[in-house]
């Protein structure tokens, strides 16, 4: 019985964050871009785990609660966002949000 | 000689290479021929209505909003709960606060008039009166080929 | 059980914090019992404040020079109590500005959500300014943000409002996932999240490219709140999108805790010690900071400056005014040196009175004309006299002309980079101030050498409004000729930093 190396998890991790990244840049529907931001903060908590669970150290997971509730509350004010956004102007396009120059 | 996760990775690489095989000789071999009474969504019976990618009502966003905000806080009870008791007093108000705060906030979100489900109002049918004796027939589209 | 008692005991250091989160407690409840009547809501918030103020100041005077509790979670110093002052004062003067703002009173149904969402930011930014542990900062972070997004988008019904609010947010958002991503990494790396612990690892020879990595990491959650140059984006479109008095709140509060978190993550985490001279020493074969910040301010610099040449919108142009702002500030973070640091304090104080004074006077013309673009301040020179000469005195101090406050906060930016031999830098410096001067002019051009489209152009102030344009007007021609007394509150809040 082997354990999983560590560096399994940060790859994954990693791979995870990048993802997240090269969502947030390129995909133009604002949900879409929102279910990326979640991705790059749960790359964050896989390696928080990871390295807390790998240094028997309980640090990292408690930061893992926390920024498991940060991200449910930024989800929620991000939904707020769209719905306010939506209720103007009809549409979830980031491209079409656009009256003031990016 | 191949591992035991070799022979399953080949059964895996088999099986996925059948389906594509199957797939692109049938598309090759089977003829194509489409019709408009083929490429509707039921190609016998009802006639669809409108598009099925109709916006859900915004309301069910509110709701889901305010169930994943209560819902997560759960993750900062859970680990109180495990150990208040060894803290006594001290350890219960703690967590007493942090709950009679989320519940400021649900009265809030109450008051506020964001848990209501406004219905819409119904609106009881009318009677009309028509001439029953004579049938309208809808104008029956004839039949369109593309 | 002991950790606890001893955390409980050290909630004395928490005063002005508990203060105002009782505040904003209160503010809701009073906003859920009083339904319809809400005009005494801001008159809660701004009485909390300046009980608020006044614990603040009482922190200041702690002679100990850094106190380290609640589990090392914090430190309480006068220079975090001097950026708390800051934020605290800032506070009390919006609050001011709403009460007088025509866009806030016009959603007068949600100023409950209003207040209670600038106590959230305050107390975010009390953290932020304070926080010396990775998590602190990563908590704080969030909450001013999370704070401020709902606020940047306030008047939900003008579109302008909500693109600015989701815009704010997707950077913000990625920015801080960005930075949770680096400090997942420095902790893997040391097993901690406290700075000083993070330090004394790094110090013991846990350096690499990879603690160098996560540093940059880091540095982009607070360079977005500070809006330095890579992570500006966001700072023009929110800045001109949200009402106007969050703006100003914005520009001044929430960039003073950036910089507050900024001096603290470097002091605390990369600083070894501070020699005789004032100058500090980094860790050994930590991240040179020096040329990292020298690069990030002049190109914060540059980018500020030149961009806001082809504004039309004086709320646009007033951003990126401020994104150069930030670039002259880092200046002060880059000598690395106590004089610096004083240097940067100094021109906080000024830089929150001419900015707020600014907004201010652009608040009161676009409640009247409802405008902002520079094109329809034609003749408002003529038209009010007052607020006229008011808006050049603050354009002038923004610019760094002598005569006003602007000038004395340059003045020390620059001798302070003299002083660390880094003229090429002080030059570059002083040729975007000069760039400046012409887009500053240029609205005072338009308020005073054309003449007024329309004759009905008169802005008649309330005696409220007359009183605040004062208050801040005054001081910034009254710092620039007898400036002792700041430069002395700078210094000593620099000597009682970590001795």
């Amino acid at each position: 019985m082997t354990t999983i190396p560590i560096e399994y998890y940060l790859v994954l991790s990693a791979f995870m964050f990048i993802t997240g990244v090269i969502g947030v840049l390129i995909r133009r529907n604002a949900i879409i871009v929102f279910m990326c931001i979640e991705l790059m903060l749960n790359s964050a908590n896989l390696s928080l785990v990871t390295f807390s669970s790998y240094m028997g150290n309980s640090i990292g997971q408690v930061f893992v609660f926390f920024v498991m509730t940060v991200a449910a509350a930024e989800a929620a004010i991000g939904l707020a966002i769209i719905i306010a956004l939506f209720r103007n102007k009809m549409t979830l396009n980031i491209d079409e949000v656009n009256i003031m120059k990016w | 000689m191949i591992t035991e996760f070799g022979k399953i990775f080949a059964f895996f690489t088999t099986a996925i290479l059948f389906v594509i095989i199957v797939y692109i000789v049938s598309k090759i071999i089977r003829p194509a021929r489409p019709t408009y009474e083929k490429l509707t969504t039921y190609e016998c019976g009802e006639n669809p209505q409108g598009s099925p990618w109709v916006k859900f009502n915004i309301r069910f966003y509110v709701i889901a909003l305010i169930f994943l905000i209560f819902d997560v806080e759960v993750v900062l009870l859970l680990p109180w709960a495990m150990v208040y008791k060894e803290y006594g007093l001290l350890g219960f108000s703690i967590g007493a606060i942090f709950l009679i705060l989320l519940g400021l906030g649900m009265a809030y979100e109450w008051r506020k008039g964001d848990l209501e489900w406004a219905r819409p109002k119904p609106v009881p049918p009318v009677l009309k009166k028509t001439n029953l004796t004579k049938i309208e027939l809808l104008p029956v589209e004839e039949n369109v080929t593309p | 059980m002991e950790n606890l008692k001893t955390l409980v005991d050290s909630l004395y250091l928490l005063k002005p914090e508990i203060a105002i989160s009782c505040v904003l407690v209160l503010v809701i409840i009073m906003d859920l019992i009083m339904d319809k009547n809400k005009t005494f809501l801001p008159y809660v918030a701004l009485t909390g404040f300046i009980i608020t103020a006044f614990l603040v100041v009482e922190q200041y005077f702690f002679k100990t020079s850094i106190t380290q509790n609640l589990q090392k979670l914090l430190v309480i110093d006068a220079v975090g109590a001097f950026f708390k002052l800051i934020v605290i004062l800032a506070s009390c003067l919006i609050v001011y500005f709403s009460l007088i703002s025509k866009e806030v009173k016009e959603a007068f149904d949600r100023h409950g959500e209003y207040y209670a969402l600038i106590c959230g930011m305050v107390i975010g930014m009390f953290f932020m300014i304070s926080s010396a542990d990775l998590i602190m900062i990563y908590l704080s972070l969030e909450l001013v943000s999370l704070s401020s997004y709902v606020l940047a988008g306030f008047t939900k019904n003008s579109l302008r409002n909500s693109e600015a609010s989701l815009k704010y947010f997707v950077f913000g958002a990625m920015s801080s996932g960005i930075m949770l991503f680096g400090i997942s990494i420095i902790f893997g790396l040391t097993g901690t999240t406290n700075l000083l612990a993070v330090k004394s690892v790094m110090a013991a020879g846990g350096n690499s490219l990879t603690f160098l990595f996560a540093s940059i990491l880091i540095f982009a959650g607070i360079g977005y709140k500070i809006s330095a140059a890579p992570f500006h984006f966001w700072t023009p479109d929110v800045y001109e999108g949200a009402p106007i008095t969050i703006t100003a709140y914005l520009s001044i509060a929430s960039k003073a805790a950036g910089f507050a978190l900024l001096i603290r993550f470097i002091t605390l985490g990369y600083v070894q010690q501070i020699d005789a001279s004032g100058a500090w020493q980094l860790v050994a074969g930590s991240i040179d900071w020096k040329k990292f910040f020298t690069v990030i301010s002049i190109l914060t610099m540059t980018l500020g400056n030149f961009a806001a040449l082809w504004q039309d919108n004086i709320k646009r142009m007033l951003a990126y005014s401020s994104i150069a702002h930030a670039g002259y500030l880092l200046l002060g973070v880059v000598v690395l040196t106590n004089q610096g640091l004083s240097a940067v304090i100094l021109y906080f104080i000024v830089y929150a009175i001419m900015n707020l004074g600014a907004f201010l006077v652009v608040m009161l013309i676009a409640n009247k004309i409802g405008s902002e673009e520079i094109d329809d301040y034609k003749g408002l020179g003529y038209a009010t006299p007052f607020l006229g000469v008011c808006m050049a005195i603050f354009l002038i101090s923004l610019t760094g002309l002598p005569p006003t406050a602007g000038f004395i906060g340059k003045l020390y930016l620059f001798t302070a980079l003299i002083e660390a031999k880094m003229i090429p830098l002080a030059v570059i410096a002083i040729i975007n101030s000069v760039v400046s001067l012409y887009y500053y002019i240029r609205v005072l051009k338009h308020m005073f050498l054309t003449r007024p489209q329309n004759e009905d152009l008169v802005i008649n102030t309330s005696f409220a409004e007359y009183v605040i344009v004062l208050v801040l007007a005054v001081p910034v021609i009254l710092f620039g000729i007898y400036f002792t007394p700041i430069v002395n509150l700078a210094k000593n809040s620099v000597a009682l930093f970590l001795q």
